[in-house]
């Protein structure tokens, strides 16, 4: 064992004493010093570049003139944007009419009311619609007015026979109309 | 000039300096990389990656330890990723000749001295087992003259660890040793 270690030591004394020797360092020099240079100057490039573009930022007063345009920017976008969304919320509250339909102006009361809960649709369902005593006599009334000036247009019609043909041939008119639009 | 005023000088971007910083670093980085690759041309491209980098870094050096902290650190990193691409494309065979110049060698004496194609084979051979870490403690150790401290601190493994590695390559040489001589 004392063998293996003498003679362990004896051959690593060997290998320590007999250091690698670098015959020369110019090609070493060489190769470093042109692979730097590359690199500086790509990045002096790059750097040069980089202040011609943005240098100007630089500027005190620029930079400052700048800072104050970003701000007002956001506030007027952040007020723009307040704005908008109570439109939004006040256009979302209100009737919307979809429908576009000839009517004659309403005379009475009910039929104004009666005309608002037809055009407003499903945003005015029937059991909010509250009628006084006299608005149900009135809406009698005039359902009754009208089957009676409906009946007289009736037997106007069937009385006269050219009328009637008349008539019908413009339903199917206007009915191959709808169909075509 | 010292080593840390060169490299004050340097950061500057002085070119000439480095080439001074160049010439004094590069045989201590090359004996370390050639103990550890045995390979000319490989130890040589080490150094001179080891000194691209070192450009790359200078202000992060702040006093001569450091700086030689570094050096040795950075070459035997690269000297690792040297050895990770060997491992794929094996190029060492150990043979009988190897073992007859240190048995030649051995015989000589105290007075025996290596050139370094006889160093990069012997420590070939002696250390073709070992792992890559191992072998770089071996060579900071045995042949560098480094205290386990400094070893810890360039290779980045505990003192502890430092002591097994060193252990372990040793018993593998020694091993060898009293097998073949």
């Amino acid at each position: 064992m004392k063998n293996q270690s003498e003679k362990y030591e004896t051959i690593i004394s060997l290998l320590r004493k007999s250091k690698p020797v670098l015959d020369s360092t110019d090609e070493i020099e060489r190769v470093v010093l042109k692979r730097i240079k590359i690199v500086h100057r790509s990045g002096l490039y790059l750097s040069e570049l980089v202040d011609l573009l943005f240098g100007w930022v630089y500027i005190g007063w620029v930079r400052r003139s700048l800072i104050a345009a970003s701000a007002a920017l956001v506030l007027v976008f952040v007020y723009q944007q307040g704005v908008i969304l109570k439109r939004i919320d006040v256009l979302s509250k209100q009737t919307v009419i979809i429908d576009k339909e000839k009517t004659t102006t309403p005379d009475t009361e009910i039929e104004k009311l009666l005309m608002t809960y037809k055009n407003a649709g499903r945003k005015f369902p029937f059991n909010t619609v509250t009628l006084s005593e006299r608005q149900m006599d009135e809406l009698l009334e005039s359902i009754k007015e009208l089957q009676i000036k409906y009946k007289d247009l009736e037997d106007l019609i069937e009385g006269d026979p050219e009328l009637k043909k008349l008539i019908e041939q413009k339903l199917i008119e206007s009915n191959r109309n709808k169909i075509n639009l | 000039m010292t080593d840390i005023q060169l490299i004050e000088e340097c950061r500057g971007g002085n070119f000439n300096n480095f080439r001074k910083l160049v010439t004094s670093t590069s045989p201590f980085a090359y004996s370390v990389a050639y103990r550890m690759l045995g390979d000319e041309d490989q130890a040589k491209d080490v150094v001179q990656e080891t000194m691209v980098t070192i450009w790359q870094k200078l202000n992060k050096i702040k006093s001569a330890e450091v700086y030689k902290t570094w050096i040795y650190r950075i070459v035997v990193n690269k000297c690792y990723d040297q050895m990770r691409k060997r491992k794929r494309n094996p190029e060492f065979v150990a043979d009988e000749k190897t073992w007859e110049i240190i048995a030649g060698k051995f015989s000589e004496g105290p007075s025996a001295t290596l050139e370094n194609g006889e160093t990069s084979k012997i420590i070939g051979v002696l250390t073709d087992k070992l792992s890559p870490r191992q072998k770089a403690v071996f060579v900071l150790s045995d042949l560098e003259g480094m205290s386990n401290d400094e070893i810890s601190e360039i290779t980045g493994i505990s003192k502890s660890a430092v002591k097994a590695n060193l252990y372990y390559a040793r018993k593998s040489i020694s091993e060898k040793i009293g097998k073949y001589l």
